[in-house]
């Protein structure tokens, strides 16, 4: 018997059919992946599977049993519980807490809190997972990573409401850890088979495939087919996701332009900060160079620092020879030089602000006249960007956040593109979050930026992600620069090649 | 305590220190009563509030509950201007309609949505139109010995006023580290919406929040009458922006989830040194106003200088 | 668009509203502002009294609309009791209300909130013809004699009543130190009161101020106050000079909560009828009646007067039109007769309504 079945089930929003009769299997004792494009209704399935949203028509199965899942408590209660992608833990509470949260059973007595009971209920949970995270430290203190297993140890409390093995869902987990934890988690995830079964999502083909023991693969609100993993080859659910083959240039490799110029566009010497040390680089102008490393190698804070984000002790940046102080972000602007940051949601950009208003916020000058937004100025320049980037919005005066994500992260670059006087691009994880599609449409755009003279600085996503996109990698360790790689088109470094140096 | 929260003790030890210097008179004994006794009411109010703060939301509304529990205790106590003398029982009653006008800014906005700004400020200016109709146009001047005795009996050098300052805070702090409503009113700060993701109820534990700041103002209401002898509707007066400045101060976040009652008195000690010393080393009234916001401000900064970071966004 | 045409939308719908209203309220005064001003002959049970004061909740401002209400029924009206919260703005507001309903015979006895708050109210009243009577505050170069219904501004010397405590605390304690006690330090009653301290100290030299604090005219404050310069300055205060009864009541409960009840002279003003009970037992040496009972009546007296006709703005001499009125030193020697706010109804005969002055203002 299947430990949870979905028959038919049909989820209808305004203009859109988010679920069109999708039926999926999970089985006990597996791991279960779930692939699919954005939009192609993973996220409402998810929900429904915990309540948080209401299906129209088809039914749910626990152990065989039709249920209704009214909110997250009843779907607890038949021991389904799910991690959500935007981590759920209340930051100021100590991870004990988050983890029996709701239901503190002897933890509270009478609304008196017994620590020791507490503390003893989450280590509980913790030993089933093997983490020696200390339950009462506050959840603020912890890594990301560490977070998730908070989490993976709160979803598994619901055993304690249903007296039958639990289903438990991770959505996206992976998407912001560093390797070495991912790896980690998926020792988890092989853990959590024996006693339960799990459903994965993710956007990384290759971990679908390596941590699941068989994959649904969604297209259009329906199950399109199902693949077991043993054997299976990322390009073939590639081709199930957007319904043909996808074409083999994921990272518009044929676009790539050779770099001409050998004066250096962006030159560092000796910069240092609080997390680095003597970095020098160079990039060139039309030339994508990615930084890797590890978590803690300092990269962030490099791209940071040369947005003037963040403060240097040493060092000297020069533009095309020039000698220039970026003692703030307004500085870096004034440069020429763009960032995309790694939070686009609040980094990036404004999310109740129009897509107009979104692209034109570094740059005023283009859309002003005198002091005065000119409304007409605006207007032309906007919907020419839109139109270049192919940006798919209803308006320009939508709220951007209403946008995809993959659209978000074009309005964001176009930021940086409409005052056409952008000479350095500082992408910090332009793609993270974004399907398959979107990610496509990134790179494409990276690719004509660079053959326009944009000199680009990537940290990519992944290890693949900033071996297809740049022409060279800069490994980064411990906040100093450990090697440089070239990568030219045809003749890529492995990422073991890569791996071996970052650590 | 961890390191970024001992900016506002230190700030408070170099100007204690500093005051001390500067004046014999600041760092005699019997000043040194004196703050700590001009401290206690403030110090419940702010006990009270900070739980509010805790919570992400805001509470105006002390000054209208405080006048209202002042009108109220100085009426059913032994006073001049009915027979009434219920004695502790009239306390209890402040207190209690102190609970009443929280649990209307609670429920004010959990069922009826309206941001805790305005619902507070409007439950404050209920407060004070309650307190206006009993005032009646002639005070109540109290003559119940023992509210009379809070301000004026002393033990251990302090007064009981002080006494009842200090048993608040520590129920206050045992509330906070020890029940499910102290740990909620913290977490609903940190992050609401998790709360509700875990099945978590969050709406009576708002309004039970409102409702335990209320009581507080009550009492602080009460303290008011027993200092000045008699029940005045202006009772609150500032008490509701100075608490608020007094947890600011202490480290509690405007925006929620951090900061608590241990905080606060700090905090509360921090502005009556300040309010004491600036007196007593001389500073001329006319420029004591000004002198006070710029400590003020100065202390807040120095209390955030652990935690900022550029590019940071603080509204 | 849509985001522009909406405020532009109100704008106009708003400016129209004002038109319209500005409208009605010109036609209105035009006609109430010939008949009632012109020959003041008023039905005396057509005539409208309105009081208008700070606050219920404190016990001067209650007396004085309390002797508003005992006039009104003297003369068989009653009185409309409006308080504005000490807001400026709602005060304005209050008044065009007023002044937009039926002006004709209308008497307004008003404190303003501030000298600059009288301005916009005497020009309303101007306009709509309504009699008014302001107290306390008002710009000094804004004169009722240069308005047709603005018939009289009443103060008290603040110098004078500063001065007056001043002197009962010398005399009381002999020589040794004093504290002050201001009210909020920019309004004209707290620096005037001060500045009749200041002389009253020049005039007995033995006395010395040791220092002074800001205590904003509240109870609670000048506990806190008090208490923080008996503890800078010990025994060496003999005297409490407070700007007004509240402050004084705060310093008697920091002086208990010190000890120190009956070693310390205290001394206020308002007579406020704590204050004078005070005063009575012996607690508080002195305080200076401005009679609030008294001042809620009289502004409704004389414009009761005048819009019966039984008064002629014409005959009226210049220096009823804004006059200080006569204040008294409370000790304990009379304290009995100010012990209840009362008034008596022979001081507002339309005869006798300009007896308590005591000087034309200066």
């Amino acid at each position: 018997m299947s430990a949870l079945e979905v028959r038919g089930l049909v989820k209808h929003y305004p203009g859109v059919k988010a679920l069109d009769g999708v039926d999926l299997v999970v089985r006990p004792n597996e791991v279960l992946g779930l692939a699919g494009e954005n939009g192609a209704g993973k996220s409402t399935l998810l929900k429904a599977l915990v309540g948080l949203v209401t299906p129209d028509k088809g039914q749910i199965l626990v152990r065989g049993e039709s249920v209704k899942l009214r909110n997250v408590v009843d779907a607890a209660n038949h021991g389904i519980g799910m991690v959500f992608q935007e981590q759920s833990l209340v930051p100021n509470l100590t991870a004990a807490e988050n983890i029996v949260l709701g239901s503190e059973g002897a933890g509270v007595r009478r609304g008196i809190y017994r620590w020791d009971v507490m503390r003893r209920l989450a280590q509980e949970q913790l030993d089933k997972i093997g983490s020696h995270i200390d339950p009462l430290a506050r959840t603020d203190s912890l890594t990301f990573a560490e977070r998730q297993m908070v989490e993976i140890a709160k979803v598994l409390r619901i055993e304690q409401r249903s007296q039958h093995p639990p289903v438990i869902i991770l959505d996206e987990p992976t998407s912001v850890l560093e390797s070495k934890e991912i790896e980690t988690l998926f020792a988890q995830i092989r853990r959590l088979r024996e006693f339960a079964s799990v459903v994965f999502v993710s956007h990384r083909l290759d971990e679908v495939l390596d941590v699941c023991d068989r994959v649904t693969v969604l297209r259009g609100g329906q199950s399109v087919g199902e693949v077991a993993t043993a054997g299976a080859v990322p390009r073939e659910l590639h081709r199930m996701m957007i319904g043909s083959t996808g074409s083999d240039d994921h990272y518009h490799e044929n676009a790539a332009t050779p770099v001409a110029s050998d004066q250096p566009r962006l030159s560092v010497r000796g910069l240092s900060g609080k997390s680095f040390r003597d970095v020098d680089l160079d990039v060139a102008a039309g030339e994508i160079l990615a930084i890797v490393g590890v978590h803690g190698s300092g990269r962030e804070d490099v791209c940071r620092a040369l947005f003037g984000a963040e403060p240097t002790t040493a060092g000297e940046i020069r533009m095309d020879g020039t000698k220039i102080d970026l003692p703030s972000t307004r500085a870096a602007c004034a440069a020429g030089i763009g960032y995309v940051p790694a939070e686009r949601k609040t980094e990036g950009m404004v999310g109740s602000m129009s897509v107009a208003e979104n692209m034109t916020l570094a740059k005023q000058k283009a859309r002003l006249t005198g002091p005065f937004v000119a409304p007409k100025k605006q207007a032309g320049l906007v919907d020419s960007w839109i139109e270049r980037l192919s940006i798919r919005t209803p308006r320009r005066d939508t709220a951007i956040g209403r946008l995809s994500g993959g659209n978000q992260q074009k309005v964001v670059l176009a930021r940086w593109l409409v005052g056409g006087d952008v000479r350095l691009l500082l992408l910090d994880h332009p793609t993270r979050g974004l399907d398959i599609g979107a990610r496509s449409e990134v790179y494409r755009l990276m690719r004509e930026l660079a053959s326009s003279g944009v000199a680009t600085v990537l940290l990519a996503d992944s290890l693949e992600e900033a071996i297809g996109m740049a022409d060279r990698i800069l490994v980064m360790a411990d906040g100093r620069v450990a090697t440089e790689v070239p990568c030219p088109n045809g003749d890529k470094p492995s990422p073991l090649d890569l791996v071996k140096e970052m650590v | 305590m961890s390191f970024r929260d001992a900016g506002p003790p230190v700030a408070l030890i170099v100007i204690f220190g500093l005051f001390a210097v500067l004046s014999p008179q600041f760092r005699s004994l019997t000043n040194v009563q004196n703050i700590v006794d001009s401290a206690a009411v403030l110090a419940v109010v702010t006990c009270g509030i900070t739980f509010v703060l805790m919570m992400g939301s805001i509470d105006l509304s002390a000054a209208g509950v405080m006048g209202a529990s002042a009108l109220t205790v100085s009426l059913l106590v032994a006073n001049n201007r009915n027979d009434n003398d219920f004695g502790f029982l009239a306390i209890v009653a402040a207190v209690l309609l102190g609970c009443v006008f929280g649990g209307l800014s609670g429920l004010a906005l959990v069922l009826l949505k309206v941001p805790s700004f305005m619902a507070t400020l409007g439950v404050s200016a209920v407060g004070l139109g309650v307190a206006t109709l009993m005032f009646a146009g002639v005070q109540p001047n109290i003559s119940d010995t023992m509210l009379e005795s809070w301000a004026v009996e002393r033990f251990l050098g302090f007064s009981y006023l002080a006494w009842i300052a200090a048993a608040c805070i520590l129920l206050g702090w045992l509330i906070q580290r020890y029940t499910r409503l102290g740990r909620y009113a913290y977490a609903i700060g940190g992050a609401e919406e998790v709360l509700t993701l875990s099945g978590v109820k969050v709406k009576p534990y708002k309004v039970a929040v409102f409702v335990f700041a209320g009581a507080f103002y009550g009492l602080g209401g009460v303290m008011v009458t027993s200092q000045l002898g008699a029940g005045l509707v202006q009772a609150g007066n500032g008490y509701d922006f100075s608490a608020i400045t007094a947890a600011v101060v202490g480290g509690t976040l405007l925006t929620g989830g951090r900061g608590g009652v241990l905080h606060s008195a700090v905090g509360v000690l921090l502005v009556m040194v300040l309010t004491n010393g600036l007196v007593q080393i001389g500073v001329s009234p006319y420029w004591q106003g000004g002198v006070e916001g710029v400590i003020v401000v100065a202390a807040v900064a120095a209390a955030v200088i652990p935690q900022r970071r550029r590019n940071q966004v603080v509204k | 668009m849509r985001i522009s045409t909406r405020p532009a939308a109100a704008i106009m719908s708003l400016s129209l509203a004002a038109a319209v209203l500005s409208g009605c309220s010109t036609e209105q005064a035009g006609g109430g502002g010939d008949t009632a001003a012109a020959d003041g002959a008023c039905e005396a049970s057509k005539v409208r009294l309105v009081g208008q004061v700070r606050n219920e909740s404190n016990p001067y401002e209650a007396s004085w609309l309390n002797g508003g209400d005992t006039f009104a029924k003297s003369v068989g009206l009653t009185q409309e009791r409006l308080t504005y919260g000490g807001d400026s703005t709602k005060q304005q507001e209050q008044i065009s209300q007023i002044l937009a309903g039926d002006t004709k015979c209308l008497v307004m006895n008003v404190l303003p909130n501030g000298d600059s708050d009288t301005a916009p109210i005497v020009k309303g009243a101007d306009q709509a013809g309504a009699y008014l009577v302001t107290q306390w505050n008002k710009p000094a170069d804004l004169k009722p004699a240069d308005h047709k219904t603005w018939l009289s501004h009443i103060t008290y010397n603040g110098e004078e009543s500063g001065q007056q405590i001043g002197d009962a605390l010398a005399e009381k304690i002999g020589s040794g130190g004093i504290i002050a006690l201001q009210g909020v330090l920019d309004t004209a009653a707290a620096k005037d009161r001060f500045k009749g301290l200041q002389a009253s100290l020049a005039k007995n030299p033995d006395m010395k101020l040791l220092d002074q604090q800001a205590a904003n005219f509240s109870r609670a404050e000048a506990l806190t106050v008090t208490k923080t310069l008996l503890a800078k300055h010990g025994d060496k205060v003999k005297g409490i000079w407070a700007a007004n009864d509240d402050m004084a009541l705060g310093a008697l409960e920091a002086l208990q909560q010190a000890g120190k009840s009956g070693k310390v002279a205290v001394a206020g003003i308002d007579a406020v009828p704590d204050a004078v009970a005070a005063i009575q037992k012996g607690d508080m040496t002195a305080t200076v009646s401005s009679d609030g009972a008294w001042q809620g009546a009289i502004g409704l007296a004389i414009g009761f007067c005048y819009a019966t006709g039984k008064l002629k703005v014409a005959d009226t001499a210049a220096d009823n039109r804004a006059f200080f009125a006569k204040q008294f030193l409370i000790t304990q020697e009379n304290a009995a007769e100010f012990a209840q706010p009362k008034t008596d109804p022979a001081d507002f005969e339309c005869g006798n309504v300009f007896n308590r002055k005591v000087g034309p203002l200066t």
